[in-house]
């Protein structure tokens, strides 16, 4: 969990003056970390990476993309449903981190991380200074101000190569996160490749959002996007309402009290036949569900309105 | 409880979305579809980018860029709406002094590490090979700066969490667009076998 507090940590500092913050603390000492990703063997990151995997409860539903018929690009959305369940386990461990970092101190003792020794390494390498992030971040945190790095057999020992070698380490680790969370990336070995294959999949991405809202766009010509039509679909009922006709929210708020009391019913009973044309819209709504009822979903946007 | 993070962004997202939307709609009628498009993919960005509420770099640079446009600024303004707890946290004039004081840092950097370099070099390129690599690496992340939003004032590091946490938002965003493309299409095909 070092990592994941580290990076809570920062995103904690960073949460108030991020521009500024940045463009002070660029580290000045460090050479060019990237770059020597190569030389560096990628041993330890791995083996943490591997810890934080198994520690990982893997919890996420497999409906993370329900409709893998329908796609636009079927070679990135197809592999995915596949490699996302653990991945982003993985990589939303980060984010909830940072999370509970805002509400509460850190917490040393944190069951996860049970290979100590690796953690004691990775603290060992943090270098502080004035200048490095860290410091800052090492003062609140229950790791000492001064720490002694250990140096590896055969390396530098100069204080500015172990600062960049603990960069470097961080760095890497986090290039396997998302090497991890990107399809078809774990086989890839260098750094080029990988971010490559990041990048083709940010683009890929952005390029889906656009044509797909150019399809929305094509079908709706007042861009009134009304959800009761996905109810009214769900409640089996075919009204004879047109979508380009909804422009005012009035026939909204009386629709949604009317498949009220059927939702449920078809929520449940059709999740179980899979090829159901409905299918995609019960895991989208189901997710809302989970938690509170669809009606209470439906209220709260009615309430919004 | 990952699930439940990203369900939560999940309807977050999808409420702000619809709002923005509902918003479009009521300012101006008969837009013609291009015009269309813009405001979908706008309202889907800025609702994904207010969905992470600030926790993430490029989120508030998203919101920053679609506030700099005038006529998206009044949308982007009733998005975010009363609550809106987002003011822009540095004026024109402070960013263009950091950006300044960003590029100023790169070339003192850049040219401190020639000179060591300079002294370094024994036989020139000995590590042809390293040396070609790391000019693609460097490449490729000018180019992932360019992509994730506000990339190019990250360091290294955090632009990879960065684009970490843009990519399982895009993701989102992504599956609840196609969803709901399907389900018109759905709809429509429904409609059109009752009246055949």
């Amino acid at each position: 969990m070092n990592k994941g507090e580290e990076l809570g940590m920062e995103t904690f500092q960073f949460g108030e003056e991020i521009q500024s913050l940045m463009a002070v603390v660029q580290p000045p000492e460090a050479g060019n970390s990237f770059t020597a990703l190569l030389e560096l063997p990628a041993n330890q990151a791995v083996k943490l990476l591997h810890s934080h995997e198994e520690t990982a409860p893997n919890n996420l539903p497999s409906s993370v993309f329900p409709s893998a018929e329908n796609s636009l690009e079927t070679t990135t959305s197809s592999v995915v449903p596949n490699s996302s369940p653990n991945n982003v386990n993985l990589v939303k461990q980060e984010p909830i981190d940072s999370d509970s970092m805002h509400n509460s101190s850190p917490n040393p003792s944190d069951p996860v991380v049970s290979k100590s020794t690796k953690r004691k390494e990775r603290e060992k390498n943090v270098k502080t200074s004035a200048k490095k992030i860290k410091s800052v971040a090492n003062d609140d945190g229950e790791e000492l101000p001064y720490v002694h790095v250990r140096a590896r057999r055969g390396q530098a020992t100069d204080s500015h190569s172990l600062a960049e070698r603990a960069r470097r380490e961080k760095i890497n680790a986090r290039m396997k996160l998302l090497q991890e969370l990107v399809p078809g990336c774990n086989k890839i070995s260098g750094t080029a490749m990988v971010l490559d294959e990041i990048i083709n999949h940010v683009q890929s991405l952005q390029r889906q959002v656009e044509f797909l809202s150019m399809r929305l766009a094509a079908v709706h010509p007042n861009i009134d996007i009304n959800l009761d039509n996905i109810f009214s679909a769900e409640s089996g009922s075919l009204m004879d309402y047109s979508f380009p006709g909804m422009v005012s929210p009035q026939p909204l708020s009386h629709q949604l009290w009317q498949p009220d009391g059927l939702i449920p019913q078809p929520l449940w009973g059709v999740e179980e036949t899979n090829p159901n044309f409905i299918t995609p819209e019960n895991s989208f709504l189901s997710y809302d569900s989970s938690g509170n009822s669809v009606s209470l979903y439906t209220n709260q946007l009615k309430m919004e309105l | 409880m990952k699930m439940h993070t990203s369900s939560k962004l999940r309807k977050e997202f999808i409420k702000k979305w619809v709002k923005g939307l509902q918003i479009c709609c009521s300012s101006k009628k008969n837009m013609d579809i291009l015009e269309r498009k813009k405001k979908i993919k706008l309202c889907a960005d800025i609702a994904l980018a207010s969905a992470k509420n600030e926790t993430t770099l490029w989120s508030i640079a998203l919101i920053s860029e679609a506030k700099k446009d005038d006529e998206n600024k009044i949308l982007v303004d009733n998005l975010l709406g009363p609550e809106s707890r987002f003011k822009p946290r540095m004026t024109n004039r402070q960013m263009i002094a950091c950006h300044k004081r960003v590029r100023s840092k790169k070339i003192l950097k850049k040219s401190r590490h020639v000179c060591q370099k300079m002294k370094k070099m024994g036989p020139p390129k000995s590590n042809l090979a390293a040396y070609i690599a790391k000019k693609l690496v460097k490449r490729r992340t000018q180019v992932l700066k360019r992509l994730v939003p506000g990339g190019e004032s990250m360091d290294k590091f955090s632009l990879i969490k960065e684009a970490l946490d843009y990519i399982l938002s895009l993701r989102i965003q992504v599956d609840v667009m196609r969803t709901l493309v399907n389900a018109n299409e759905v709809l429509n095909q429904s409609d059109s076998k009752i009246y055949n």
